[in-house]
């Protein structure tokens, strides 16, 4: 039978548009030592080590566990990478959960990192597509993101107000996170009034570009037991793809993100996720994505992503807080930002968010998101096992 | 194979390109697309029978930022679980099995592919190097070949001639295989005539960069025996990363590869290799073929050469290994495609009657990162 899966610590860096006090392996570092930490172990500890981060490129340098390993503990270890594009970060931690699970290794370090500010992003991102007949048009992710949102404008009227809203929202929750380096209070009108980067999308949809690592302890129930008395536990974790050129590939809802979900609700026995999930962390890298995310992930029926952002249902107080952590809004190192996501659903369920707590958040919800938006993941994370 | 798990993992069918130089009237997608077409074919299993794809290739090589992106759709992965596994296919192959061995899927399919010809593998190599204080001074994959080369010699007291009989012994066996296309194969003397590559190290007797894709099917105990009237299974399975820093590394031996093996041969219950029928193993140079062999236990320190001059119960690399064809990122997963291909009969340069064998696959400059596993019928 498979093994449950805990995690039994979690470790974040200070988050900035440039860490120049850091390299690389500095950075990968000090979260690696801040999860050791919270988990009350050592390198010793560690069986095995999962390095995710975005494409190579972004950092310019090729595997770069191969130079970080020095500073992993992970000498004569194994040690391997997993890039995924910007869902990296939870596609890593389904490579070490299915080591645990499997029973190949009983604790499993795995950090996610990224530092853009040593490369141009958006050439780097523009790289994805086909080098003959893709790039030459290709435009970074905004381009095509920004076709796809004026669709849903037409057909599930995810405004451009709603989407402002989520801006506002997320920029609000970065606050109560000590973590986040983008402290800025936003308006809905602040947000229709930016520049348009492209159309529909605004410089206020779009999150920062950070340096940045998150580091998370996973552990066999056995190794979880000797650790802490209050794991958070993995209940179900799924990544999908699909063909960016498939000429059935729908945009107006992400088949991906749908199958990843139905797969992992059924192992979690989510069968009402708005009513059932007490918190949610969304990897929102434009606004108008955690919209189409709502839907989705079945937080409310399609086309309804305006009213449920409207109603105030996922602030704070609302009865599907979604970011409390304030999502990409507050942080944005891409390789780490799904793995924080999943760090902060952990939180959640072990009552250690601080200010940024859901009372009482029993069972999260977590989404990653990566390549030409045709990456998706999705994992629940609860105070209790399935 | 892993603790408190009894789900086995089997091989059930696979298939790879031919490896040549370059393949110049193909793209990246056609040469995934043939195998993983091919490895279904007479499977028993369709693309809808499988639960997951995890790859290898590498965003450098393809000069493509997230490159899995482009390729899901040749890959067979449109909508379902797919991972990027950015290291050698071995790797790739480690993530499937415990995918499987965990429960949480059945049929998983493994992609390992390399166009080397259209991408500047020396750049491939040194942009692995830390950037601060080995890339300024060129540092890369010849170098540290050479100094590897350089090290065994003086610790074992050999002479450099061993280097061209390996490389020789290798390319022999190359040519036998119908699936390279490789030219000639060398003699000894002609490979010491190559030109100078890494002193002490000539041109032929580093590996030699080629073009392919593979693609392996595995599937848990219950699937497998169903549609496969031989699965190999996997029996055990190691793997270990040395530190980056060259200069600390021991350069005469590769110590990595002998915790990768140790950590196999525990899994599958034996003391080591000796027992097994053959070895499929991966090396950058001719002096790395023998700090592997030496690694996995298959020739004590220095004594590596012997298994080319004496001959070795274990069949070494019967499909000809790394040297003479190295598709970079499918290497390893070549090596486990040929001992399944071996074990099953499938393949007329298998030896006979072989039942069991071990596969290495490597990563990095200088031979980093190993990974081992081990195989029965």
């Amino acid at each position: 039978m498979p093994r449950d899966v805990a995690i039994v610590g979690t470790g974040q860096t200070v988050y900035a548009r440039r860490r120049t006090d850091v390299s690389q392996a500095g950075l990968v570092r000090e979260a690696v030592d801040a999860a050791l930490e919270d988990a009350e172990l050592t390198f010793a500890d560690v069986d095995s080590i999962v390095v995710a981060s975005g494409p190579a490129l972004f950092g310019s340098v090729n595997q770069p566990e191969k130079w970080l390993v020095d500073g992993l503990g992970g000498l004569m270890k194994p040690v391997v990478r997993i890039t995924s594009g910007g869902g990296t970060g939870l596609a890593g931690a389904l490579a070490a959960m299915n080591q645990v699970s499997s029973g190949f290794a009983e604790r499993v370090l795995v950090v996610a990192y990224d530092k853009l500010s040593e490369g141009a992003l958006q050439y780097q991102i523009s790289t994805l597509y086909d080098p003959f007949w893709g790039r030459e048009f290709a435009v970074g992710i905004m381009g095509f993101a920004s076709a796809y949102w004026r669709a849903r404008i037409e057909t599930l009227g995810h405004t451009e107000e709603a989407a402002a809203m989520v801006g506002v929202k997320n920029h609000r929750n970065a606050f109560l996170n000590p973590y986040a380096h983008v402290r800025k209070e936003i308006t809905v009108e602040d947000v229709l009034a930016s520049r348009p980067l492209a159309w529909p999308i605004k410089l206020l949809d779009v999150p920062p570009i950070s340096d940045g690592a998150c580091a998370v302890v996973l552990a066999s129930p056995e190794a979880a037991e000797k650790t802490t008395a209050k794991p958070a536990w993995i209940r179900g974790m799924s990544y999908f793809g699909e063909a960016d050129n498939a000429p059935d590939r729908f945009m107006l809802q992400s088949v991906p993100l749908q199958l990843a979900a139905q797969r992992v609700y059924k192992k979690a026995g989510i069968t009402n996720p708005r009513r059932q999930f007490d918190v949610a962390e969304l990897q929102e890298p434009y606004t108008c994505f955690e919209l189409s995310y709502y839907e989705g992930l079945g937080l409310c029926p399609t086309g309804e992503a305006a009213k449920l952002i409207e109603s105030g249902a996922t602030d704070m107080e609302g009865d599907i807080p979604c970011n409390p952590s304030g999502g990409c809004m507050g942080a944005n190192p891409i390789g780490a930002t799904a793995l924080i996501r999943l760090a902060e659903a952990a939180l959640q369920v072990t009552d250690k968010a601080g200010e940024r707590q859901i009372e009482g958040a029993r069972t999260a919800l977590v989404q990653a998101g990566g390549g030409w938006a045709n990456l998706r993941g999705v994992a629940v994370v609860g105070a209790e096992r399935n | 194979m892993f603790a408190g798990s009894s789900n086995r993992v089997g091989i059930v069918a696979s298939a790879q390109t031919q490896f040549k130089r370059a393949w110049a009237d193909r793209q990246h997608v056609d040469l995934i697309g043939e195998v993983v077409n091919a490895a279904l074919k007479g499977s028993g299993l369709r693309i809808e029978d499988v639960d997951f794809v995890i790859d290898s290739g590498s965003d450098i090589l393809d000069g493509r930022s997230i490159s899995n992106c482009g390729f899901l759709g040749a890959m067979g992965a449109h909508q379902k679980e797919e991972s990027r596994v950015e290291e050698d296919g071995l790797w790739s192959a480690l993530y499937g099995a415990t995918k499987i061995g965990a429960g949480s899927a059945e049929v998983g399919l493994l992609v390992a592919y390399s166009k080397p010809s259209e991408s500047d593998v020396a750049a491939f190599y040194w942009s692995q190097c830390e950037p601060f204080y080995q890339r300024p001074v060129g540092f890369g994959q010849a170098a540290a070949s050479g100094l590897q080369a350089q090290s065994y010699l003086a610790e074992h007291g050999l002479s450099e001639e061993i280097f061209a009989d390996v490389a020789a012994a290798e390319w022999a066996k190359a040519v036998a295989n119908p699936a390279l296309e490789i030219g000639d194969a060398p003699s000894a003397a002609e490979v010491r005539e190559s030109g100078n590559a890494a002193a002490p190290l000539r041109e032929l007797e580093m590996s030699q960069p080629v073009d392919g894709a593979v693609a392996v099917v595995i599937a848990s105990q219950r699937v497998a025996e169903r549609i496969c009237p031989d699965p190999v299974w996997i029996t055990g399975i190691g793997t270990a990363m040395d530190q980056h820093a060259f200069s600390r590394r021991q350069r005469s031996a590769l110590p990595a590869a002998a915790v990768a093996a140790e950590g196999a041969y525990k899994r599958a219950g034996i003391d080591g290799p000796q027992g097994l029928s053959l070895a499929e193993v991966s090396a950058s140079s001719s002096a790395t073929q023998l700090m592997v062999l030496e690694a996995l236990g298959l020739a004590e320190a220095g004594k590596g050469a012997a298994l080319y001059e004496d001959g070795s119960k274990v069949a070494i690399n019967p499909s000809g290994g790394a040297l003479p064809a190295d598709p970079i990122m499918a290497t390893g997963l070549a090596r486990l495609s040929e001992a399944a291909l071996q074990l099953t009969g499938r393949v007329g340069h298998a030896p006979e009657g072989a039942s069991s064998a071990v596969v290495h696959g490597a990563g990095g400059v200088g031979m980093q990162n190993h990974c081992v596993f081990t195989l029965e019928v």
